[in-house]
């Protein structure tokens, strides 16, 4: 048990990057769409946060430096309000489609209307970020999100043609005929920036220094880091596995989280879509948490004010009103009658802006021995770290024109 | 302007030699306690007495760190009225590594008026706002 907890801060941090509620909706539509065609994207997007995320914890950790501190002394103040406003706006859009999220699980379950649950969701995040202790959020909601491992349990009951299965892999790019290269490079620049998507890093590297990660603590560090990361990915193929099996070959198009659930009600009957519910609501509320406390990270750390749940409410006091803020404002976004799914497409664009600017500076600090001492990059990671930063800026320049040709992969 | 042979001798100061613009500008400010102060928004330089012609043996000095409003004019451009510059003074400056450490406490120095104002005004008002998390 201790040695689940002790990888709980990675296993929070992926959720938001891989099974928060768009990509819960988008691995989905994936699934249903393009089988399993995508998922060598995830397996790259899985590669590249976990080298850099173990970057800016290992930078954390040996200089006390967290992630958008450091953006600004590389970037300069005008590079870094780019990146920051970019990134909070990806963070507010992404607290604002979570918040629904958690909305629409809680129908799952109980039927009442979204809208009565929103005010509700956005409470409980904001009660949880003003009084629960970080090991204790983190702990818990990292936990009750292992309930999605209903969807990797189900490809084994759902009795699939494994051989089919394991074409689609090999198969690249799409199978089907009625899809277009465009939107299949669409879905794969989405799922790349979904996996890569900045606040994971300004959430591991914030909470690295929460936890007051020390450069003896660098073990650990990489224990989270390759676990969580690779579970969150695990956990977002078997849900587009689900799909591909289930929902692919009846035609089936996946518009909500209620078609996502599909697969396990089929395979596992109610109990099983109680323990897919109970994920949904645990993944939804973990990556509502994620944003939350990065809105109010990125934004610290950019102006210099004292920051983290560590301290008291009053001693972090511009820290708390801004997360009161982005809430209060996501909220208000909700209740305008958007669908929280489709907020989170609108981000893509953001991301293009935010992904170069959050990485290279990365990069560049964990080769300055002022902040690193002999713990800098090795080659092997430099290297490794150039064709990523390569790959990001690709998907990047790709993204917005890719969105516009496909009317958002529609 | 590239021809390093031009350039005027460093003066004969005791201490380190550093960039003011790769090592102060945008480094965070931390307290004796590691309390966050703010961010190096600007630096306010001495102004010589003939800006055409700068004497070499009397380089102007870093008298106070900014910051506040005039990060809008640093990024944006325009001028700000010196009534609306927040400074720390150079005098209270203690260390500078990969961040600033300055001699007094935070809530001693006018650059944390807006974090004061909000907890006194709106956070500490919260009820639970005063206490540790559980």
């Amino acid at each position: 048990m201790k040695g689940l907890f002790a990888v709980a801060l990675g296993v929070l941090t992926a959720i938001g990057g891989f099974v928060d509620i768009g990509d819960l909706v988008t691995s989905s539509v994936v699934g249903s769409r393009f089988g399993l065609t995508l998922a060598w994207v995830v397996v790259v997007g899985t590669i590249g946060i976990c080298l850099f995320a173990q970057m800016s914890g290992r930078v954390a950790a040996v200089s006390g430096r967290a992630t958008f501190e450091i953006i600004r002394e590389r970037l300069g103040a005008r590079l870094a309000v780019a990146n920051l406003s970019a990134s909070f706006l990806i963070n507010l859009l992404t607290l604002t489609a979570e918040i629904g999220g958690i909305a629409l699980a809680m129908q799952l379950a109980s039927s009442i209307e979204p809208a009565l649950w929103f005010p509700v969701a956005a409470f409980a995040v904001w009660i949880v970020v003003w009084r629960v202790k970080f090991s204790i959020m983190e702990n818990v909601t990292g936990l009750l999100g292992l309930a999605l491992v209903v969807f990797a349990v189900a490809i084994f009951f759902l009795h699939p043609d494994w051989s089919a299965l394991g074409s689609q892999l090999l198969q690249q790019p799409s199978p089907h005929t009625d899809e277009t290269p465009a939107s299949y490079w669409y879905y794969a620049v989405a799922l790349f920036g979904a996996a890569m998507t900045p606040y994971e890093v300004f959430f591991f590297s914030s909470g690295a220094i929460e936890e007051k990660w020390k450069a003896k603590d660098l073990a650990q560090s990489r224990v989270n880091v390759l676990v969580g990361f690779p579970l969150g990915a695990v956990l977002s193929l078997s849900i587009a596995a689900c799909a591909a099996i289930v929902l692919l070959p009846k035609g089936i198009a996946v518009t909500s989280l209620f078609e996502t659930a599909l697969p396990i009600a089929q395979a596992f009957g109610k109990i099983g879509l109680i323990v897919a519910i109970l994920g949904f609501v645990a993944a939804t509320f973990g990556a509502s948490l994620e944003v939350t406390l990065s809105s109010g990270y990125t934004l610290a750390q950019f102006f210099g004010w004292p920051w983290g749940k560590f301290r008291r409410p009053a001693s972090a006091s511009r820290f708390h009103a801004a997360m009161i803020l982005s809430l209060v404002v996501g909220l208000g976004i909700l209740l305008t009658g958007v669908d929280p799914v489709q907020v989170t497409e609108i981000s893509v664009v953001f991301s293009a802006i935010a992904l170069p600017l959050t990485y290279l500076p990365i990069l560049i600090i964990a080769n300055d021995p002022k902040y690193m001492g002999d713990r800098v990059n090795g080659r092997v990671t430099n290297a490794v770290g150039l064709i990523f930063l390569a790959i990001i800026l690709v998907a990047s320049i790709a993204a917005i024109p890719l969105m516009i040709v496909t009317g958002a992969g529609a | 302007m590239n021809d390093r042979t031009n350039l005027p001798m460093p003066p004969a100061v005791a201490g380190r030699v550093m960039d003011a613009g790769l090592e102060l500008l945008d480094r965070q400010v931390l307290d004796p306690e590691g309390v966050p102060v703010t961010t190096v928004d600007e630096l306010e330089l001495t102004t010589p007495d003939d800006l055409a012609h700068l004497d070499p043996e009397k380089p102007p000095v870093v008298q106070a760190l900014l910051t506040g409003p005039i990060l809008m004019t640093r990024i944006f451009g325009g001028r700000l009225p010196d009534s609306r510059f927040v400074r720390i003074p150079w005098k209270v400056v203690a260390d500078v590594e990969t961040v600033v450490k300055v001699g007094v406490a935070a809530d001693s120095l006018d650059a944390s008026w807006t974090e004061r104002w909000v907890r006194d005004h709106v956070i500490a008002r919260i009820p639970g706002g005063r206490h540790d998390p559980e």
